[in-house]
């Protein structure tokens, strides 16, 4: 497999760091500290096509490839400062890929056109309160069957884009009495739906402009019409998004983890200790060492798992691995980079702190790192 | 071997451990909890590499998973043969 990029994806990642540099240029640290989120800048990155990348043209898309998407996506990484913002996009660009995937030809000219042009926010809704690692076991909303459609009762946790949501991918029980692989169907749920509603966004350590919040249904009466995919596959699409998630959100943290690792070498030339420039100890190098060893590995297990999704092929494992790798890899990169800028490092100021606070949640969501260790296993048959 | 053998090891030995039940032909497999929602993941990696087939959209129905016979089946029809072959 050769991971050697076209002429055209590497144009498409210069020019949307030079967009990024230029364009996105919203006062972060203070929407930051209000957890707001920057809408113009949402419209920019609409504007600039990126939500559409991977859709068919007939839907508002650009065409463009999985891989193409992924080198997009770790290029906003690198070059938007607002984690928070590009993890939006990313949740925008899967709900559309389950569209894409499962809805009906009615649902993609429906959906899929304003889901391109950023006029909809969209999320999906899976955890729950009491069930998060185990959302599929553990899962308690229902969504019973009545004459003319379902009626969604219970709650969603933690729904990225959930408060500003006008579209929400639900998860929800329609055959509880079955197994799970077969028990749970997908809804496609709008904002003004009676018994539907998006709850204020919870204050968190980091990604604090993405609205993260809880979804409550309550009698919420659906038509049929709004069913993703068939009555009982909703398990089937839950796994079959999550390869694409653990091949999208990785590379956003894979873009982050090269600016961090950029930061750290201009930082360990520049500042001098005891008569040499830090980066000459190896105590300080080793830790740049690890960052860049992080990116270069990342990066080949991230363009393996998006060329087979690329051609067509399943990547469970490969995605499982570019999410556990990289997500722990940022991490470890954000706070060796608060180390190797010393009390600066610790300072709003230098915007490192920000960067570390962000990748907390990256082995978090999209199933935890521990999820991962436990899938990875189960997939070598152990 | 014939492909519902080939699929019925492949079962017993890597998604149950090679601790279950002689597996019929027509066990309900997603109800009796032998394939789970993860074990599909394992089995669809399996089934695609080893007959060469790429079972996507409307193909990934519960129903389809539900039995020996179905999975033989749906693999057997995708490649162009009848479900005895
Ligand atoms: C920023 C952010 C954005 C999110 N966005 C979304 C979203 O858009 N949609 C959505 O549906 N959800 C979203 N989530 C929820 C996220 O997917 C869950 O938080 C995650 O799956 C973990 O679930 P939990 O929080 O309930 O933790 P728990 O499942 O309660 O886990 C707690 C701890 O126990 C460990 N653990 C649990 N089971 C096992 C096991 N079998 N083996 C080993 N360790 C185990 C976990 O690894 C973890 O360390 C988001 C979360 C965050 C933080």
């Amino acid at each position: 497999m050769e991971f050697v990029l076209s002429e055209e994806q590497i144009d498409l990642r210069d020019a949307v760091i030079r967009f990024a540099r230029q364009e996105i240029d919203h006062d972060l640290p203070s929407y930051d500290k209000e957890g707001s989120f920057p809408f113009e800048s949402w419209r920019k990155c609409a504007d600039m096509q990126i939500m559409a990348l991977p859709f068919a043209e007939e839907y508002g898309g650009c065409g463009s490839d999985f891989l193409t998407t992924v080198v997009v996506l770790q290029a906003l990484g690198y070059s938007c400062r607002d984690a928070g913002l590009v993890h939006a996009i990313a949740t925008q660009i899967l709900c559309g890929l389950q569209i894409h995937l499962f809805g009906t030809p009615e649902q993609k000219q429906r959906f899929l056109p304003a889901l391109c042009r950023g006029e909809k926010i969209f999320a999906q809704a899976i955890t729950e309160p009491g069930a998060g690692s185990d959302a599929i076991g553990a899962m308690r909303t229902r969504a019973e069957q009545t004459e003319d459609g379902y009626v969604l009762n219970g709650s969603k946790m933690f729904i990225s884009n959930g408060p500003i949501a006008d579209v929400v991918i639900v998860f929800a029980l329609t055959d509880p009495e079955s197994s799970r692989l077969s028990g749970i169907s997908c809804f496609m749920v709008e904002k003004e739906t009676a018994g539907f509603e998006r709850c204020r966004s919870i204050e968190k350590m980091g990604l604090c402009t993405l609205q993260n919040g809880e979804l409550v249904f309550d009698d919420c009466h659906v038509p049929k019409a709004t069913l993703l995919g068939r009555e009982g596959q909703g398990a089937i699409i839950f796994n079959e998004s999550m390869e694409w998630e653990r091949s999208l959100l990785p590379a956003a943290h894979l873009g982050t983890l090269e600016r961090v690792l950029e930061t750290s070498i201009a930082y360990a030339k520049k500042r001098s200790a005891f008569g040499q420039p830090i980066g000459k100890y190896q105590a300080v190098a080793n830790k740049i060492v690890d960052m860049k060893v992080a990116f270069e590995l990342g990066r080949l297990i991230l363009y393996k798992a998006a060329t087979l999704k690329t051609q067509g092929k399943r990547a469970a494992m490969e995605a499982s691995i570019a999410k556990l790798f990289i997500s722990e890899g940022l991490k470890q990169s954000c706070l060796d980079a608060v180390q190797v800028h010393g009390g600066y490092g610790f300072t709003k100021e230098y915007e490192i702190e920000r960067d570390l606070r962000d990748s907390v949640a990256a082995t978090i969501y999209s199933g935890t790192s521990e999820m991962q260790q436990a899938i990875i296993s189960r997939l070598m048959g152990l | 071997m014939r492909t519902i053998d080939n699929i019925r090891q492949f079962i017993t030995s890597e998604i149950c451990g090679g601790h279950c039940e002689p597996i019929t032909d027509t066990d309900l497999l997603i109800d009796q909890g032998i394939i789970d929602s993860m074990g599909i993941i394992v089995l669809l990696g399996f089934l695609e590499e080893k007959f060469a087939v790429r079972i996507e959209g409307d193909e990934l129905l519960p129903e389809n998973f539900a039995t020996l016979a179905a999975i033989s089946t749906l693999v057997d029809k995708k490649n162009g043969m009848n479900a005895e072959g």
